[in-house]
C-alpha cells in the first residue's frame, strides 16, 4: 500500500515536472539550432544550405569590422554598468536619508525601467538632434552649442551609454538600497559609538555588505547591455560608420539586412560566449564577497 | 450515316467560328465568393486603393481584407510571410529591391503568364502602357539564386505608384536668400554656404543619411551616375564594383564636401521623415528625395509649405549636362503561397488599371502614377498644373525621361549597398575618401567571391 502511494506521488512529481523539462528543452533545443545556423551558409531566400564548418567564424574573426563590434559591445556594457553602478549607489545613499529629496524621488523613481526601450531610445533621439533637440538647448545656457550626441561618431557611444545610464539607474538603486535596509542598524550603531565617522561606516561596513548586492546587480545589467539592441537600434543603428556597431546590432545587419542568417547566427554565439564568460566571472566575484560579508 | 453528317456539320461550323469560340472570356465574376487579403504599407498609394474597395467587390464579388501596416513592421512581416510560405497574405505590396531578394526562392508568383492570359486579364487592361523603365526594372529570370536580368524574363510585380528623385526647393526661402537653384553638385555646396551666410538658421539641404542602402537610393545613386559611377561594372561572373575607381573618388569627395556644407548635423540619423519634416517647415531650403513629398506638401493645406515647393532634376557632375534620376516603385506582387492566386490577380489588375490611376492620382494620393496614360489624361493634367503645384508636371516629364532603375539587379543587393551607405558615414564624418572607398571595394569584391 505505502509503495502504491510512493509510486503515484513519484509519477504526480514526474508529470509536474514535465512541462518545465519541456520549455527547458524547447530552450536548448532553440539555442542548438542557432548554433548550427552558424555553421552553415543559410540566407534568406535561398532554398540550399551547405554545411559550412568553422567557416563563418574564420571569416568573422579575420575581419577588423568584427573586432570593432566586439570593443564596441565591451565598451557599452562596461562603461554604462560602471556608471550605473556609482550612480545607483549614490542615489539609494541618498534613499536610505530622511532627506526631503529623498522622499521627493522614492516614487518616480521606477518610471525610465517601465518604458520599452525602443520607446526610450526614440524620445532620447527627438531630445538629442543637434539642431531641434532640447539637451542642446539646455546646454547653451553654459556655454555649449551644437553638441553632437548621436550624429557624430566621436559622441554617439556616450550618448547610448548616457540613455542606458538613464534608463537602467534605477534598477542599481533598487537593489542596492534593499541592500542598505538589510543592514542591521545595531551595527552602524555601534561603529557610530566607537567613534566611526560617516565616510569611515560607508567604506568599511555598508560598502563591503552591499558588495553582493552591487555585484547581483551588475551580472543581471551586464548580460542585458552585452546583449543589447533596442537602444542602439533606435538611436544610432549602429552608426555613424560603425562607432556604435555592437555585436547584437551587427548581427540584425548581417542576418536580416544582408540576409546571412549563418553569418549573423555566428555573431550571436561569440556574443553569447562573452556574456557567457562574463557572468561566470560576475558569479565568482560574487560569491567570494558573499562569503567575506557572511 | 445521320451521325456522321452531324459530325461533319458541327466540324465545319466549328472550323468556321476558329479558336475562339472555345477561348474562355474574361469575366470579372469569375472568382466570385473568394476572400483575400491584401497587405501594404500604411501609406497614401494605400489609400487611394482602399477608398475604392466596395467598388471592386461589388464588381468581382472577391472580399479584400486589407491588412496595413506601419513601414518598419511591414518589411519584416512581409520576409516572415514569404519565407516561411504562409499562405496568409494572397496579395502584397513590395518594391524591386526587396524582390530580388525573394524572387530566387519562389517566393513571389510570376505574372506573365496571368498577363498574356486572356481569359485572366481584361483586354482593356493594357500592360504597355505603364512606363517602360517600370515594367523594363519588374522583369527578370532566376536561375541558381541568381537574377538574370532580361527583357523577355518573367514578370514578378506590377508598378502601383512610382518615386522618382529630384532637387525640390522652397522657394520663398531662397528667393528670399538670393539664392538662384543649382543644377551642379559643387554648385549646391557653394549656393548651401551662401545660405548659411546669409541666415545661419536656415539648414541648406536635407538628405537621407542613415546607414541603410535606403541612404544611396535617393541623392548619391542618381547624382553618381553623371560622374560615370554606377553601383557595378560587368555582369555575370565577371560583376565587380567600380566604387573604387577615380570617378567614383571624384564624385564621392564632392558630395562628402556637399553633405558637410549643407546637411544638418543630424545627417548621420536623418531618414526621409526628417528631410521631408525639414522641407515642409521651412528648416531646410533644399532637399533630394522623392518627388511626392514636394508634391502631397504643396497640396492646399497639407502643409506651412503649400505652393512653396518647386522642383528640378537632380543634380549633376559640373562637367557633365546629363542627369540622371533613380527610381522607388511601389508594386503589387502574388504570394507563391497564395490559395487565391486568381483572384489576387484580379485585384492587382483593377488597383492598377488605367482608372484606378487617373483617380488615385487626382485624388492627391496616388503620385506618381505609373501609367503613361495617365500623364497624357486631361483630368490629372489639370489637376497637377494647378498653382500651388508649381512645376511639377513639367518637371516630372522632363525628369521620366532620364529615370530608370539604376541599382544593378542582384540576390543580396542590400549587403554592398548597406556597406556604401556605412562608408558614406564614415567619409562626412571625415575618413580619408580614397582609403575608405578602398576599403569599402575590398568588402564588396569579397561579398561576391
Amino acid at each position: 500500500m505505502a509503495h502504491r502511494k510512493a509510486r503515484s506521488g513519484n509519477a504526480f512529481l514526474l508529470v509536474s515536472l514535465l512541462p518545465a523539462v519541456l520549455i527547458l528543452g524547447g530552450f536548448v533545443l532553440l539555442f542548438f539550432w542557432g548554433f548550427y545556423q552558424s555553421l552553415t551558409d543559410m540566407r534568406f531566400g535561398r532554398t540550399r544550405v551547405d554545411f559550412e564548418g568553422l567557416g563563418n567564424y574564420t571569416r568573422l574573426f579575420g575581419r577588423g569590422r568584427f573586432w570593432d563590434s566586439v570593443s564596441a559591445t565591451a565598451i557599452y556594457a562596461f562603461s554604462a554598468v560602471a556608471c550605473e553602478a556609482i550612480l545607483g549607489l549614490a542615489i539609494a545613499k541618498l534613499f536610505n536619508t530622511r532627506a526631503l529629496l529623498a522622499r521627493w524621488f522614492r516614487p518616480t523613481i521606477l518610471l525610465p525601467l517601465v518604458l520599452p526601450p525602443l520607446s526610450v531610445a526614440l524620445m532620447w533621439t527627438t531630445m538629442m538632434n543637434p539642431e531641434t533637440g532640447v539637451l542642446n538647448y539646455f546646454l547653451s545656457f553654459i556655454g555649449i552649442s551644437n553638441f553632437s550626441w548621436t550624429s557624430k561618431s566621436e559622441t554617439a557611444m556616450f550618448a547610448v551609454v548616457f540613455i542606458d545610464v538613464w534608463t537602467f539607474t534605477p534598477f542599481f538603486a533598487l537593489i542596492i538600497f534593499a541592500g542598505l535596509r538589510g543592514i542591521a542598524p545595531e551595527i552602524i550603531e555601534g561603529a557610530r559609538m566607537s567613534g566611526a565617522k560617516a565616510w569611515g561606516i560607508f567604506w568599511r561596513i555598508e560598502l563591503p555588505m552591499v558588495l553582493p548586492y552591487i555585484l547581483l546587480a551588475s551580472l543581471f545589467r551586464l548580460i542585458d547591455s552585452l546583449n543589447q539592441f533596442d537602444i542602439i537600434f533606435g538611436t544610432t543603428q549602429g552608426g555613424p560608420g560603425n562607432a556604435t556597431d555592437v555585436l547584437s546590432v551587427s548581427a540584425y545587419f548581417t542576418a536580416f539586412q544582408n540576409l546571412y542568417f549563418g553569418r549573423g547566427a555566428a555573431i550571436m554565439i561569440v556574443n553569447w560566449l562573452i556574456v557567457l564568460i562574463s557572468a561566470i566571472v560576475l558569479v565568482k566575484l560574487w560569491q567570494f564577497t558573499r562569503k567575506r560579508v557572511i | 450515316m445521320r451521325l456522321t453528317s452531324r459530325l461533319l456539320v458541327s466540324t465545319a461550323v466549328v472550323a468556321l467560328m476558329g479558336p475562339a469560340a472555345f477561348a474562355e472570356e474574361f469575366d470579372w465574376r469569375k472568382f466570385e465568393g473568394t476572400e483575400i487579403t491584401w497587405a501594404y504599407d500604411i501609406h497614401p498609394y494605400a489609400d487611394a486603393v482602399v477608398a475604392y474597395l466596395d467598388e471592386f467587390e461589388e464588381l468581382t464579388g472577391i472580399k479584400v481584407n486589407a491588412e496595413l501596416y506601419p513601414d518598419d513592421t511591414y518589411w519584416g512581416k512581409l520576409n516572415i510571410q514569404l519565407s516561411t510560405g504562409s499562405p496568409d497574405w494572397d496579395v502584397v505590396g513590395t518594391g524591386i529591391q526587396p524582390a530580388w531578394d525573394v524572387t530566387p526562392a519562389g517566393q513571389l508568383e510570376p505574372l506573365r503568364g496571368l498577363v498574356d492570359d486572356p481569359s485572366m486579364t481584361n483586354p482593356d487592361y493594357d500592360y504597355a502602357d505603364f512606363f517602360p523603365a517600370l515594367t523594363r526594372a519588374w522583369t527578370w529570370d532566376v536561375a541558381e539564386e541568381k537574377i538574370i536580368d532580361t527583357p523577355d524574363g518573367e514578370i514578378w510585380g506590377i508598378p502601383h505608384a512610382f518615386e522618382n528623385m529630384q532637387l525640390m526647393y522652397r522657394m520663398d526661402i531662397l528667393e528670399r536668400l538670393g539664392v538662384e537653384p543649382p543644377s551642379t553638385l559643387p554648385e549646391l555646396t557653394a549656393a548651401c554656404e551662401q545660405i548659411t551666410a546669409a541666415d545661419p538658421n536656415v539648414t541648406p539641404m536635407a538628405v537621407r543619411g542613415v546607414r541603410f542602402w535606403s541612404s544611396i537610393h535617393t541623392a548619391p545613386i542618381s547624382i553618381a551616375q553623371s560622374y560615370g559611377v554606377s553601383d557595378f561594372v560587368g555582369s555575370g561572373d565577371d560583376l565587380d564594383t567600380a566604387l573604387d575607381s577615380a570617378d567614383s573618388i571624384r564624385f564621392h569627395k564632392d558630395y562628402v564636401a556637399m553633405i558637410q556644407a549643407c546637411a544638418p548635423d543630424s545627417w548621420a540619423n536623418d531618414n526621409w521623415y526628417q528631410v521631408v519634416d525639414g522641407l515642409s517647415t521651412g528648416k531646410t531650403a533644399m532637399a533630394v528625395d522623392a518627388n511626392m513629398f514636394g508634391f502631397w506638401n504643396n497640396i492646399e493645406g497639407a502643409s506651412d509649405a503649400s505652393g512653396q515647393i518647386a522642383f528640378a532634376p537632380p543634380l549633376t557632375a559640373p562637367d557633365n549636362d546629363e542627369f540622371a534620376s533613380n527610381i522607388w516603385i511601389w508594386s503589387l506582387a502574388i504570394n507563391a503561397a497564395s490559395e487565391h492566386k486568381g483572384a489576387g490577380w484580379y485585384f492587382i489588375q483593377w488597383a492598377t488599371s488605367k482608372e484606378m490611376n487617373v483617380r488615385g492620382a487626382t485624388d492627391g494620393k496616388l503620385v506618381n502614377p505609373p501609367r503613361a496614360s495617365a500623364w497624357e489624361t486631361q483630368e490629372w493634367i489639370d489637376y497637377a498644373n494647378q498653382p500651388e503645384f508649381n512645376n511639377f508636371y513639367d518637371t516630372f516629364n522632363a525628369v521620366q525621361e532620364k529615370t530608370s532603375l539604376l541599382f544593378t539587379p542582384r540576390y543580396g543587393f542590400g549587403t554592398a549597398m548597406n556597406a556604401w551607405a556605412v562608408a558614406m558615414q564614415d567619409m562626412v564624418g571625415g575618413a580619408d575618401v580614397e582609403e575608405r572607398l578602398a576599403e569599402l571595394a575590398e568588402d564588396i569584391r569579397d561579398e561576391l567571391n
